[in-house]
């Protein structure tokens, strides 16, 4: 499967009626990262955030305070600095939210992320304000901006940076992939199953859970980084629990414990935003109908749809 | 390992779930912690084993204080427990609960010392089924594997036997015999047959204090075990 | 906005979403949804009516009868399944509120007077009071003591709470749990339309009004500790305070000063000022 969507988005600008459609696929895929980040977090860990935005804006943020120092790093040192980023600002966060556990995880995360957003909001002299910051670059190699059209016609149409969103998803695809299958990520799954028992067998389970916070806030950092050289803009918004809540959607909708899940709920949650919008203004209604109904109905989420026939475990 | 407990008092809230209770472990030795429902046996495990602090009184392991180490360090000192309630991974696979018992907190290799544990607790047979789904019987002999996957050299079970069938139970009898004198064992166990086949000594826990302490034929003599025993059901 | 007012306001929707999770355990993040739906319901009466009195019964009557079918319906079924899928339910329904009040009002920003006789303005103690501040002054400490009353009462519910996991022994007491959890929902949910007209005349009417409302209320929830109405008072004042210092002395961080406080408390007590469960 995971293959199947790979084809399908290599060969999508090929296909595509217009760039507009390349634009939503760029959209999705970085909300794909960020959904991934957080799907290690709550699919894999247990640890259900709402603050996970936070690490999402710092990474834009990082971009839109630093790119003039930035710029003659090129690409790589946009995205380092957004994972950097989310980190840094993970770091204490974590270290904090990670001692609680269930709801109160989730409303820490959301405090210090709102806190995160608070700052941004009104420290207008170092942030920028409401208005955030902008004019960040794209950062689109040289040699892609002039060589990648000759290789992919393609990309005459659909921009250098879709390869840019689609080589970042692939690549954070495959490493969250490596880190869920390391030992690593079957002890985070231990302890997301029992944390006492884990302890018992000699895990010290707050650093486990805190370097997974960490890692997760540097893939959202990640993810934030690629929208903020997308968009050319760092925000508020990136930052506000909203952003925090649609993730989360994307994630339980394609299904936990799952990436590939978390990539489908990414896709299908940016179509409804970006696309459906354009027919009704009741997108949202829309979003929170499926939602819910994916709560009360369809715990697996969509992924789980797939399964059915096979069940995995 | 040599596990001293001394003058350990916990309290939840107005209860005194345990009164300034010593108990002291040579090492190899099989020990048996009785008492009625209540009497404070899970809650002294908990301190022993890290998970509780106690408001006063001292853990050593082979004489070295503990008492302050969290629970995992603990257990790298090569100290196992089982639950009184199976304490496992449902959702994961039976070799996986494993897989994560042999690696003991570290992320080292040691897989593949999973077949060899699943064919010693007989449970080779539902290695891929998810934990939540086994049947009482094959949790309890999970849960204890679990313990004796991190090759404890002290031991603490609690009531490993409760719900087991006859056969069942015997299973379970047989594999701690089995074990090696390198182990250190407590056992709290309300199945009196399996405390005396097991315990070479044993103590006696009562509303958070101990009452009797000695051999099993000593413990059976004493009038207050009676009388906690007999004379209340 | 003075910051004892400000308290009140914020008390009145920190007590619902404490005593929801308090007897239910359900962390609701529609509340502050609910906030935004007596208002709306405020404005409707109001520009109907005229009566900002009977608003006043209406709105929370309206949003705790919404609140009992959502639990009725919806909330029910995830008993079984645990805290998250309930908050996240809670989480789908802020989606469809807004789009709904939307859908109903318009994108538009409302605002309605405040009833007369409570108009003017008047000085106490060098601070300027508007005799509507007083009023909802006088409506929260109303509320507070009520409830300080009540909540032994709505312990029952704290007591039943512990029996969701062990129904046999819920129905050998004859309780009927699931009564006690729909009254709980739609006396939280009034307690946030309350909430809501009272805040209408003075705050502006529109459908992102729910946002930091909510987040404000949690806030005031986590710092007092769930489950508390103690913890709720403390808390709404202490962030009613630091609000109001926050806007006169640290104009760019008055809010990140509230979520630090909050940061603070939890590092020293993680269970808030009151909190005792674990
Ligand atoms: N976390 C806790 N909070 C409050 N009270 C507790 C807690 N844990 C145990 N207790 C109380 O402490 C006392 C001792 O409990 P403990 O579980 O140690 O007994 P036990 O000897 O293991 O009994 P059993 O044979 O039923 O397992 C009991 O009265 C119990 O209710
Ligand atoms: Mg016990």
């Amino acid at each position: 499967m995971p293959a199947v969507l790979l084809a399908v988005l290599i060969s999508l600008p090929f296909w595509t009626p217009s760039r507009y459609w390349v634009s939503v696929a760029i959209q999705a895929l970085i909300l794909a990262v960020f959904a991934m980040s957080l799907d290690l977090l709550l699919g894999f860990g247990g640890m259900p955030s709402f603050g996970h935005a936070a690490f999402y804006g710092m990474g834009a943020y990082a971009c839109g305070k630093l790119f003039p120092q930035l710029t003659g790093g090129g690409l790589l040192a946009f995205l380092a600095a957004g994972m950097a980023a989310g980190v840094i600002a993970a770091l204490p966060i974590g270290a904090l939210a990670v001692r609680a556990r269930g709801i109160y995880f989730l409303m820490l995360t959301l405090a210090f992320a709102q806190m995160v957003w608070g700052l941004a909001f009104q420290w207008t002299s170092f942030t920028g304000g409401t208005e955030g910051m902008s004019g960040i670059p794209q950062a689109v190699p040289d040699w892609l901006q002039e060589q990648g059209q000759n290789v992919w016609p393609a990309l005459r149409t659909a921009g250098p940076f879709y390869v840019v969103a689609l080589t970042v998803a692939v690549l954070a695809f495959a490493g969250l992939t490596a880190i869920t299958r390391s030992p690593f990520g079957r002890a985070l799954e231990g302890i997301r199953e029992n944390e006492g028992r884990m302890r018992a067998l000699g895990y010290p389970t707050y650093r486990y859970r805190l370097a997974a916070f960490v890692i997760a806030a540097a893939f959202a950092g990640l993810a934030g980084a690629t929208t903020a050289l997308y968009n050319g803009y760092a925000n508020p918004s990136q930052l506000y629990w909203h952003t925090s809540g649609l993730v989360l959607i994307a994630v339980i909708v394609g299904g936990t414990r799952s990436l590939l899940g978390a990539v489908l709920g990414a896709f299908f949650v940016t179509i409804v935003q970006l696309v459906i919008s354009s027919y009704t203004e009741h997108w949202q209604l829309l979003l929170g109908a499926v939602f819910i109904a994916v709560v009360l109905f369809l715990p697996g989420g969509l992924i789980s749809l797939g399964r059915l026939g096979w069940l995995r475990r | 390992m040599r596990l001293e407990a001394r003058q350990i008092s916990v309290r939840f809230g107005a209860l005194a779930a345990l009164a300034s209770v010593s108990l002291d472990v040579q090492s190899g030795e099989r020990r048996a912690l009785i008492g009625p429902n209540g009497a404070g046996k899970t809650t002294l495990f908990n301190v022993i084993a890290g998970e509780l602090r106690p408001a006063s009184g001292s853990v050593l392991l082979d004489g070295r204080d503990v008492t302050s180490l969290p629970t995992w360090r603990r257990a790298r000192m090569s100290v196992g427990r089982t639950f009184q309630r199976s304490a496992l991974f449902p959702r994961l696979s039976v070799s996986e609960n494993l897989e994560l018992a042999v690696r003991r907190g570290a992320l080292g290799g040691r897989r593949r010392a999973v077949p060899d544990r699943l064919a010693a607790a007989g449970l080779s047979a539902v290695a891929e089924r998810p934990a939540v789904s086994l049947g009482h019987g094959e949790q309890r002999a999970l849960e204890i594997e679990l313990a004796l996957a991190c090759e404890p050299r002290l031991l603490l079970l609690d009531e490993p036997m409760a719900g087991l069938s006859g056969a069942e139970r015997q299973a379970a009898l047989a594999r701690l015999r089995d074990l090696p004198r390198s182990v250190t064992l407590v056992i709290v166990e309300h199945d009196i047959d399996a405390v005396f086949a097991i315990a070479e000594r044993i103590t006696v826990l009562d509303h958070g204090v101990r009452i009797a302490d000695g051999t099993p034929a000593e413990v059976r003599a004493d009038p207050r075990v009676q009388e906690v025993y007999l004379g209340r059901s | 906005m003075n910051g004892l007012v400000f308290a009140g306001l914020v008390f009145l929707l920190a007590a619902g979403l404490s005593v929801i999770f308090g007897v239910m355990d359900v962390l609701n993040l529609a509340h502050g949804s609910f906030y935004m739906l007596g208002a709306y319901a405020a404005f409707a009466v109001v520009s109907r009516t005229g009566s900002f009195w009977l608003a006043l019964l209406l709105g929370p009557l309206t949003v705790g009868l919404i609140g009992a079918v959502m639990e009725l319906v919806l909330f029910r079924r995830l008993y079984q399944r645990g805290h998250l899928a309930q908050v996240l339910l809670s989480f789908g329904f802020t989606l469809v509120f807004v789009d709904l009040v939307r859908s109903w009002f318009g994108p538009r920003t409302y605002g309605i007077a405040p009833p007369p006789g409570l108009g003017g303005a008047f000085h106490v103690a060098g601070a300027n009071f508007t005799k509507y501040d007083v009023f909802i002054l006088g409506v929260s400490l109303l509320v507070g003591a009520a409830l300080l009353v009540g909540w032994r009462l709505l312990k029952v519910g704290a007591v039943l709470r512990a029996g969701v996991s062990d129904k046999e022994m819920v129905g050998l007491l004859g309780i009927d749990l699931g009564l006690v959890f729909t009254l709980t929902f739609a006396f939280g949910a009034a307690l946030a339309g309350l909430g809501g007209v009272v805040a209408a005349p003075f705050v502006a009417i529109h459908p992102a009004m729910d946002d930091n409302v909510l987040i404000l209320a949690l806030v005031v929830v986590v710092l007092g500790g769930l489950g508390s109405i103690e913890g709720a008072l403390a808390g709404s004042l202490l962030i009613g305070l630091a609000y109001s210092f926050g806007t006169f002395y640290l104009q760019e961080f008055s809010i990140a000063i509230v979520f630090a406080l909050m940061a603070a408390v939890l590092v020293l007590r993680p269970r808030g000022l009151f909190g005792i469960r674990t």
